[in-house]
């Protein structure tokens, strides 16, 4: 295949608006190739959107189905063509999640939070997600053995936890969630920072996160350790972000990457010291991130209307739930984590809406460098991925700012310094932090670029960027966005102008490392006796079996060491 | 006016969807175009005139000004009415599950019995049985917090289970018995039960459910004093305080 | 040859620490299971071939011709229902699903006459739960509300509540306040540390009176509820309040006496409100052993957990109107696949009256009361023991069955897929 004459962002490779032709052979980026022909003249060519963050499949995606029939009503697509029926707005069903992704350009998706007991769920559902690439992280900030390896000060038996839970749950990264919080909300409590002991087990959340990313970096894997800060949500948690990066400021990546990635950085991002004082403090986020190199962020932009919150910061919820007086669902996962559900609403004219819509806007737009930034909404916790074209459009547009400004609450302006910002992103810098840095950020090598040898996931959209201006034709930009002229995936045609014309079935990304012989047997050790006397299912039935990952795509990494 | 009377060619024995049986669809339509009109059974897509036959005014008219007259048996007729935002829809036997659905205006005047879900979320508007209800009389769709939001219903008979449950605004009046847990959840709207009933209000935040029968009483109601209303005396409690609820909740005395 | 940690393929508690003893291809001994287990898993008496009935009578057929009858009565049925699914594997429901969708019928699953009411609380309030280890290593208070599980779920209390040890229950039993709240007493309140026995239908009302007494309300309480004097229910509350970490687990006994969901609403409510003082979860003890896995499944497929009507092309879902014995009370299916599942034993007797007048598909390893009232009838290999997959134990967990023996018996996910094929071939005859 040949796309001709597209306007091409490939930042990645260097190439910034160029018009030039792309070549696709077997399923990859090529020098040259021949075949069917795609005109894109004068459109504006990307890689495929990588979503680094979004929740899509497991026990608390589904529960979010159950809980909300309500939810499910909405967005009712009919089976036709090549697509099976889709429902739901914020809680979609698997196909609905894998058409609308493709519609809007984006062909990988990673799951943020999978406990290592409920991979297999969470591989089922991602089996009947069509057409997207996607992998999921394993959740490690609540693990008893986790907070034994810390407490001990055993790096190489974390190290080796780390890796066999990996390969249990065949999962891509280390995903961290308030650690100790989801221990203590066990009991019913929760930890008040990242220095708070967890009760039982002697150890702190810093400490938790600390040795994670020791661990993360010993194995080399592919993405850093992935980071839902304690306090996520309450007023003044700016402190406890800010801290918490400072532990890890001065340990050193073992790729070219981050050490570590701040998950949804706006509910993290806040002053005040209740919510009738709540204000942005986005400034000093940004501010950090523009003087420190060790990590990155994505945002978790809010948007207006429904939303459904789902997360394993258990307790969070559970105060979501008793604020709203909303339904709740609560799931703690023995040994490993807790979750809830909880369906929100989000109104411009409450404040604290309205601040928190700010705020991660401002976070996108202070910072200097797009490669520290993803732009993501938390799906569904923000707002639903299908709203990502208008989170862009705000992005790169200050008059749809200031005009969505002047529908909120009239106080906002004292809360947040948004409307005083001029910047507006330009297409460079979408591309890269929906695709580019997305990419980078997870250590995904053949992804979000477009030189030789990269998977030929490729979106053309109906927007011509020399003719087009994204500030003052903002509606233009959301509109484009909202459903790509093309969207390749792996060199097939698999959507266009809005219509699913193809869904093969994607690769399931998961990393197995490598650790010495030594360190699994004493971890085993630990684990036999976990499985004897404390979990509710046995050892031999616990990890994923090979049928749950029918089109795998295994990345390697481990301790270096002397191959035997 | 444009008055168009439609019956039902034989029974069903697959229940239809009739959700474009309401004044809004038929009020621009010439007859033959009423006539190809789209009328679900189960996962057979048919024409209207497969099913019933259409007499009436051909030409288009104001949604107001249109009359539907249903005659024969349509119990197995669902979504009459369905959105209905003006006009009258008569129906001189019984209508089928979701007649008036999402009710806007206008009037929907039943004969007979009604099926379950009369009136779901309806907004505004008026319905009328003269026969029975079924269940879920001005109630939700599940997991809503809130369903009818406004308008009346009146059942000259008795109604079924979880009459109102949801209710946020609006008015419902039972001649007869209601079946168990009306006004479930309610946040607002007006409940009136000439007959009998089991454990009203529960969850109850607001509204006003009135019960001239007898009615068992939920152990979180608080019980009020004693009014007169219309010359009866009626109990009076407030409730649903699980839910710290400020509901009003009356009991006929004397037929506890 | 000895299985190890073998699967249990009857109830929700999915014990998955079975020893099975293979000789010759052939079960010959079960070990750990309780006797409902032990009995699923040696198996029994089973249909030999597939059957269509002609004249009256079952005669046998070939898969082939019966793939074929079963497309030709779905595809003529105008709402035909597919139902059952609770206990056959995750990979037969999702390929039931997808037949459900081509020939445009109604799917659900047997929660409709177990714990469907429950599906429809969860609906109004969430599920605060847990899964089973949690209540294992934590709980020292568990209400056992409207279930028996001595007698339905016998290892339940040796494996996850009452009796195990766990990290923060060291003392097992001893350490633990069991409660039982039913109509009557059971072998389940014969080892409880408190019964509560109410009146039939009052569980409502119970709850909510329980509801007032965990808030400190309790001047509004009457003296009385559901034939329980206040300060037995005072004394109720006393206990869930004090306990460390509380789990209850409820079953048909209220989810099937009068108020139903409601039932199941209010107590989810209870559950939530003790959240506020201490900590409590809630779990429905599921029935057939992949009941939960349909309700995971159609959720993820279809965003609805069950009674899903797909006739016009896109999910519909509104217990009460799209659920198996919905349809059949007003007979408003005129066909139906029945799998995994005795519909005739379980339904109440209007529906399987009804059942018996309309064609009836039967996909089974058994023969049954359903069998009595099919025109076809399809043996099927034995899900969890013939055939390996997924099921979901009642806490949600997934867990993956094992084949123990070989079997010349096609699966219920291959009997689904040639009878799709036989629907498509049938389908593209039809345009030409």
């Amino acid at each position: 295949m040949i796309i001709k004459g597209g306007i091409v962002y490939d930042p990645a490779n260097g190439i910034f608006g160029e018009e030039m032709d792309l070549c696709v052979d077997e399923g990859r980026m090529a020098e040259d190739a021949k075949g069917e022909e795609i005109d894109a003249r004068g459109l504006l060519v990307m890689p495929g959107g990588v979503d680094a963050h979004s929740h899509i499949a497991g026990t608390k995606v589904n529960t979010g189905r159950i809980m909300r029939p309500d939810d499910a009503r909405l967005g009712i697509e009919p089976r036709s063509g090549v697509c099976r029926p889709c429902t739901g707005y914020t809680v979609p069903n698997c196909y609905a999640i894998g058409y609308r992704y493709a519609r809007m350009g984006y062909t990988t998706t990673f799951e943020a939070a999978t406990p290592i007991i409920e991979a297999r769920h969470t591989h089922e559902e991602l089996e009947e997600i069509p057409i997207l690439d996607k992998g999921a992280l394993t959740l490690f900030g609540n693990n008893w053995e986790v907070m034994e390896c810390v407490r001990d000060k055993d790096i190489g038996k974390l190290a080796a936890y780390v890796a066999w839970g990996l390969r249990s749950a065949r999962g891509y990264g280390v995903k961290i969630v308030n650690p100790g919080g989801g221990e203590a909300w066990g009991f019913g409590s929760n930890v008040k920072g990242p220095n708070d002991p967890v009760p039982n087990f002697d150890v702190t959340g810093a400490e938790i996160i600390c040795g994670l990313a020791q661990a993360n970096e010993m194995l080399r894997l592919p993405h850093s350790i992935h980071l839902h800060f304690n306090n996520l949500g309450k007023p003044g948690n700016y402190t406890t972000a800010l801290e918490t990066l400072e532990l890890l400021k001065d340990i050193k990546p073992s790729r070219k990457r981050q050490v570590v990635h701040v998950a949804h950085m706006q509910f993290s991002a806040y002053g005040g010291t209740s919510w009738r004082d709540f204000e942005s403090k986005a400034p000093v986020i940004a501010d950090y991130f523009n003087s420190h190199n060790h990590a990155t962020m994505d945002l978790g932009q809010l948007l207006f209307g429904s939303a459904t919150t789902m997360t394993a910061d258990a307790p969070l919820e559970y105060g979501n739930a008793r604020l709203t007086h909303n339904k709740w669902s609560n799931h703690d996962i023995e040994l490993e984590e807790s979750s809830g559900v909880v369906p929100m609403v989000y109104f411009r004219k409450m404040l604290v809406n309205a601040v928190q819509w700010a705020i991660g806007l401002e976070l996108a737009l202070l910072t200097r460098d797009p490669w520290k930034v993803l732009m993501t909404t938390d799906h569904p916790n923000g707002s639903p991925f299908i709203n990502y074209p208008e989170v862009i459009a705000l992005l790169m547009s200050k008059p749809k700012r200031d005009a969505e400004m002047a529908t909120l609450h009239e106080q906002l302006p004292k809360r947040t310094g948004l409307g005083g910002i001029e910047r507006e992103l330009d297409w460079t810098e979408m591309a890269i932090m929906t695709r580019a840095a997305s990419a980078r950020i997870l250590g995904l090598e053949d992804k979000g670029h477009l030189g030789p040898g990269a998977d030929a996931d490729i979106s053309i959209y109906n927007l011509r960027p020399e003719e087009v201006d994204p500030s003052r034709d903002h509606a233009l930009v959301k509109k484009a966005m909202a459903a790509a002229k093309y969207t390749i995936k792996s060199g097939i045609v698999v959507s266009q102008e809005g219509q699913i014309l193809a869904a093969p079935q994607g690769r399931t990304f998961w990393v197995d490392a490598a650790v010495p012989k030594a360190d699994t047997d004493r971890l085993m050790v630990d684990l036999q006796e976990k499985f004897e006397k404390y979990y509710s299912v046995r050892l031999s039935n616990y990890a994923v079996q090979d049928a749950y990952v029918p089109n795998p795509k295994v990345i390697r990494a481990g301790i270096q060491m002397e191959v035997a | 006016m444009k008055t168009i009377t439609i019956t039902p060619l034989k029974a069903f024995e697959i229940s239809v969807e009739a959700e474009n049986i309401s004044p809004d669809k038929l009020a621009p339509l010439t007859l033959r175009q009423i006539r190809s009109l789209s009328i679900w059974q189960g996962n057979r897509k048919r024409k209207l005139s497969d099913l019933f036959r259409a007499e009436g005014d051909d030409g288009p008219a104001k949604v107001e000004d249109v009359t539907i007259t249903l005659q024969g048996d349509f119990s197995r007729a669902k979504r009459i009415a369905e959105g209905m935002t003006a006009g009258k829809v008569e129906a001189e036997g019984g209508v089928g599950m979701h007649a008036g659905n999402n009710m806007k205006g206008g009037l929907l005047s039943v004969q007979k019995d009604a099926e379950d879900w009369l009136g779901r979320e309806m907004r505004g508007g008026k319905i009328t049985v003269s026969g029975n209800a079924g269940n879920y009389v001005g109630a939700g769709y599940r997991g809503e917090k809130c369903g009818m939001r406004g308008g009346e219903i009146e059942v000259g008979g008795n109604a079924g289970a979880y009459l109102g449950e949801h209710l946020c605004g609006g008015s419902i009046r039972v001649h007869g018995d209601a079946g168990d847990f009306p006004g479930a959840a309610n946040q607002g709207g007006t409940i009136f039960i000439g007959g009998s009933t089991y454990l009203p209000g529960a969850e109850m935040t607001k509204g006003t459910i009135t019960v001239r029968g007898r009615a068992r009483v939920l152990p979180s109601y608080q019980k009020m004093e004693i009014m007169s209303i219309e010359g009866e005396d009626f109990q009076k409690y407030v409730g649903d305080l699980v839910e710290k609820g400020t509901g009003e909740l009356f009991v006929r005395v004397g037929s506890s | 040859m000895i299985v190890e940690d073998a699967i249990c393929s009857f109830c929700g508690c999915l014990c998955d620490d079975i020893n099975v003893e293979v000789e010759g291809g052939k079960i010959k001994r079960v070990r750990h299971a309780c006797r409902l287990g032990s009995s699923k898993i040696l198996g029994h008496g089973r249909i030999k071939a597939p059957m269509i009935r002609r004249g009256g009578e079952l005669c046998m057929v070939s898969y082939q011709e019966a793939y074929d009858r079963a497309a030709e009565i779905l595809l003529r049925a105008q709402k035909p229902l597919l139902y059952g699914w609770a206990s056959t594997v995750c990979e037969a429901q999702k390929k039931g699903i997808l037949l459900a969708e081509e020939v445009g019928g109604v799917l659900d699953s047997t929660a409709t006459v177990c714990h469907g009411p429950s599906v429809i609380g969860i609906e109004e309030k969430g599920l605060p739960g847990a899964t089973l280890g949690q209540v294992k290593n934590r709980a020292d208070t568990i209400v056992f509300w409207g279930c028996n599980p001595a007698e339905a779920h016998p290892r339940h209390s040796l494996r996850y509540s009452s009796n195990v040890c766990g990290r923060f229950t060291p003392e097992g039993r001893a350490g633990r306040k069991i409660v039982v709240v039913d109509v009557r007493e059971t072998r389940t309140s014969k080892n409880a540390d408190k019964t509560v026995i109410i009146q039939p239908g009052t569980d409502y009302e119970v709850i909510s009176a329980l509801r007032m007494l965990v808030a400190g309300k309790s001047d509004v309480v009457p003296d009385e509820v559901g034939g329980v004097p206040k300060a037995e229910l005072d004394g109720l509350a006393k206990t869930l309040l004090a306990a460390r970490f509380g789990a209850v687990f409820f079953g048909l006994g209220i989810t099937h006496s009068r108020g139903r969901y409601k039932n199941i609403d209010n107590a989810l409510s209870l559950v939530t409100e003790l959240n506020s003082h201490t900590k409590f979860v809630i779990m429905p003890m599921r029935g057939h052993y992949n009941v939960g896995g349909i309700g995971q499944v159609l959720a993820w497929s279809s965003g609805f957990p069950m009674s899903v009507d797909f006739t016009r092309n896109a999910p519909y879902f509104n217990p009460g109107e799209t659920a198996a014995c919905d349809l059949l009370a007003k007979a408003d299916t005129d066909a139906a696949l029945i799998i995994a599942a005795d519909a005739a034993s379980n339904f109440p007797r209007a529906a399987v009256e009804a059942l018996a007048k309309i064609p009836v598909i039967q996909i089974d390893p058994y023969e049954n009361p359903t069998t009595l009232i099919s025109e076809v009838v399809i043996p099927s290999a034995i899900a969890g023991v013939e055939v390996e997959g997924t099921a979901y134990r009642m806490d949600g967990m997934a867990l993956r069955m094992r084949k123990l023996v070989d079997t010349s018996y096609p699966s219920d996910e291959e009997i689904l897929s040639h009878i799709l094929e036989s629907v498509h071939r049938l389908q593209r005859g039809l345009e030409r």
